[in-house]
Formats: structure tokens, sequence, C-alpha cells
């Protein structure tokens, strides 16, 4: 197996597993906040807030490993 | 909080706007020209992923097709800085080269071209790689006689930054000039758009900014407000067609961070610094292993902004050009016939991740904006957590503390 070979795969590998975890790390934090919103909803603005800050900091981390990939699949 | 607390601050705030921005860009002109451009245009001409530009793919589906070259843009290059303009049916339009170049004879001087063409005609050199299909304008410049110190030239990203700092500018500029004069500080403001951009800066004070930061929250607002406007203009550009995103390149999110870096620097009281560097209530032993991480902590905050932020957006684009690729990859391995009928998928799957896109770029800019805000708060408040390092046995030594 040619190295380009094996860094692609490595690549497509990696993306996937990227989309796992952000997508299992999100859907965690999802939960709760819908759950805690529906219990009591007038704390529904701060809920939201908390939700989206926490959820990019996922993504952001999800990123760099989606970055590493990008590398390897281009270079 | 009153009717003229709140204007006469949106006046100061507006004031200090422009020194801000002013800084930024200066510091904007230096870096993105000189290694993101070049490090790009390396990475572009050894690749040759098989998705496709819609652009490009007319052309080359009827040329015939060459195996051993996939003669297509793809979406990667379509995304990252180049030193023209993209305007695809209409010809491209180039940008002004500027090289500060050390010259045969040892002297340093400035070299000042109107186009890559302009460049390449007196003398310099442009060396294409072999196998890449861009031509002059892609290629790495290098100069007939002597060294290029310094590559200034006027690139993609840039032009489109600078392109936003204006907009910015030319939108909350004259609104500053009516506080000045009292509308909206002795009266209500007047006017949809003077009250419309009066919501966002309050909107970043009020929810981004003083509960993160607390008592010196004031301060840190100009800054702060100008990241979150500059960032959402450079991502809702981005979406434009012939736009670019600016803050899809490294260089300028990296400058973003790095300024951010430097409030807290100005931020931190000695509180915040003592806990880096000796942190109190932790046994004697565990301090040489915490004390590198908290300082490797120090920059990792920083550099974790810019590629959020920076990857976010690049992702975003790259997806949305692979998908309408997607198109034309079929069309080439399966038949023209399945090509059109993928395209009602690709093109609603397309339009949703652009919606996507356009919720994405705002809730970066946003996030960028509160993690600068709760850095620079974290560094600015330091004294009530005294308590909870282990003091908790020394009952009023704890009070005594906790008031330095």
């Amino acid at each position: 197996m040619e190295p380009s070979g094996l860094a692609f795969l490595g690549a497509g590998l990696g993306a996937g597993l990227v989309a796992l975890g952000a997508g299992l790390g999100i859907g965690r934090l999802a939960g709760p906040a819908m759950e805690a919103s529906a219990r009591q909803p007038e704390a529904l603005g701060e809920i939201r807030t908390s939700m989206i800050i926490a959820a990019a900091l996922i993504e952001g981390v999800a990123l760099f490993g989606l970055v590493i990939c990008i590398i390897l699949a281009f270079k | 909080m009153s009717e003229r607390n709140t204007t006469s601050f949106c006046l100061m705030i507006f004031r200090r706007l422009q020194l801000l921005f002013v800084l930024m860009i200066a510091i904007a002109i230096v870096l993105p020209t000189s290694s993101a451009a070049r490090s790009m245009q390396d990475h572009e001409a050894a690749q040759d992923a098989p998705v496709s530009d819609e652009r490009e793919a007319d052309e080359h589906v009827e040329e015939g097709d060459h195996e051993e070259e996939p003669a297509k843009f793809d979406a990667v290059h379509h995304n990252s800085d180049a030193y023209y303009l993209d305007f695809s049916p209409m010809p491209k339009l180039e940008l002004p080269r500027i090289f500060v170049v050390r010259r045969a004879d040892g002297e340093i001087g400035v070299d000042f071209f109107g186009s890559t063409h302009a460049a390449v005609e007196a003398g310099y050199v442009a060396e294409i790689e072999e196998g890449s299909h861009g031509g002059i304008l892609d290629a790495h410049i290098v100069a007939g006689s002597g060294k290029i110190l310094v590559d200034m030239s006027i690139s993609k990203h840039l032009f489109f930054a600078w392109l936003s700092m204006l907009i910015v500018l030319g939108a909350y500029l004259p609104i500053a000039g009516r506080y000045k004069k009292g509308i909206g500080r002795d009266t209500a403001p007047k006017g949809r758009f003077q009250n419309l951009l009066e919501s966002l800066v309050l909107f970043v004070r009020d929810d981004i900014v003083r509960p993160s930061i607390g008592p010196k929250a004031d301060k840190y607002v100009p800054y702060l407000l100008t990241v979150f406007l500059f960032v959402v203009t450079c991502n809702l550009i981005g979406l434009f067609p012939f736009g670019a995103t600016a803050t899809a390149n490294i260089m300028v999110t990296a400058v973003l961070a790095i300024m951010t870096f430097i409030y807290t620097m100005f931020a931190g009281t000695k509180d915040y610094w003592k806990h880096i560097f000796w942190p109190p209530g932790i046994p004697i032993l565990v301090k040489p292993i915490l004390i590198p991480v908290e300082i490797l902590g120090l920059f990792t905050k920083p550099f974790a902004l810019a590629i959020r932020l920076f990857a976010n957006m690049t992702a975003g684009h790259l997806v949305i050009l692979s998908l309408i690729g997607l198109i034309f990859s079929f069309a080439d391995l399966f038949g023209p016939a399945v090509g059109f009928g993928v395209v009602p998928i690709s093109v609603a799957f397309a339009l949703f991740i652009f919606l996507l896109e356009i919720l994405v770029a705002i809730i970066q800019a946003y996030v960028f904006t509160m993690l600068s805000a709760l850095f620079i708060g974290m560094a600015a408040v330091e004294h009530e957590h005294h308590e909870d390092h282990g003091h908790d046995a020394h009952g009023s030594l704890t009070t005594v503390e906790a008031g330095s």
C-alpha cells in the first residue's frame, strides 16, 4: 500500500470518526437542554445561549481533527 | 439603566471603533500577504482531487478528458487565497503585486506592479509546477535577479478583508456622527438604520461583554464590538456570489486571536499571573506539573480561537463546492444523463448547507466574541476564588486573604 493511498484512507476514516464524535457530543448536550427548557420555559433564553456556546466549542474540537484530515487528503 | 447612560456610552464606543480598526487593518496588511498566500499556492499546485468546480468543468467536458491529469479546478483552490478576483464567466481581475525586493546590486527596494502579468513581463519568473494548470496566476513568483524579501501583494482575502472593514466603517461612522450631534443621545435614536445598529451594539455589550467581564466591562466593549462586526461581515460576504471569505484564511483569524491574546495580557491582574505561575493551594510536588500546563493553556486558548473560526468557515465552503461538484463527478463517471439526474438532489443539499452556513457564520462570530470576552474576563477578575483552593480550614485567614 503506497503512502498516498494510506493517507487517503486515514483521511476518510478520520473524517468519519470526527463527525461521529461531534455528533455524539452535541447530541448529548442537546437532549438535556431540550428537557430542561421543557421543564422550565422561562429559562429558555439562557439555556439556548449556553447550548450554542457549548456546541460551538465541541464543533471547534471536531474541526481540529477535520483540518488534519484535509491536510492528509491534499498533501 | 437610564436612557442617557446608554446613549452616551454608544457615543464613546463609536469613537473608539475608529482607532481600533486602524490598528487591526495595519496588522492585517502585513500578515496575510506574505506567508499564507505562498503556502496556499504550493499547496494548490500539488493536488489533483477529482472534485470539480462548475465553471471550469463546462470547458473540460467539451474538450475531452485527460485521464492522467484531471484538469479541473477543485473546491480547495476556489476557497484559498489567490492573486486575482474571480468573476468567472467574465475575465479575472488581477490584483496588484507589491514586492519588497533586494535587487542584484544589494539595494532594497519596493517593486509595484499592477498585475501578475506585468510583474512577469518586467523580469520576474513564474515557477509553474509540473501538472498544474493555473498558468502564471497560480504560480509562485520569484525575482529574476535578486531576491524577494517580503511579498506584500494584495491578495483576494486581503481585498475582501479591507472590503468588510470599509463596510463596517461606512455603516457605523455616520451613525457615530449622529450620536455626536446628539440624536440618540439627548433624544431617541431616529430612523431604522440607527436603531438597528444601536441594537447590535447593545447586544454585544449587554449579552456578551458585561456578563463575562463584570465590573471593568466597558473598557473592552470597543474591541469586542469591532471583532464581532468585522468577523460577521467577513463571514457573510463570503456567501455572496463572487465573494470570498477573508476569515477562511488562517492568517486573518490568527491576527484576530493574537489581538485577543494581547488584550488578555494587558487585562491580567496580579492575581491572574500569580494563579498561573504559582497556583496557591496546590501541594508543592504537583506544582512543577501544573505550572507548565497552565502556561501551555495560556497559549492554546487563542490558538483554538483562530483554528475554530478558520476551520468552520473553510469547511462550510468546501462542503458546498463538493456537493455541487458531485454533479460533475457523476457526469464524468456514469455519463451525462446520470449527471442531470443528480442535479436536483445536489442542489437541494447545497441549498440546505448554504442556509446552515449563514447560521454558522453568525454563530461563529458570536462564539469568537464570547470566548474573547470570557478570556479577558478571566484575566481581569481573579480575587474571589481564594476560598476554593484548599484554604477552607483557615476560616478567618480566608476572609482576610480574599480582600487582597
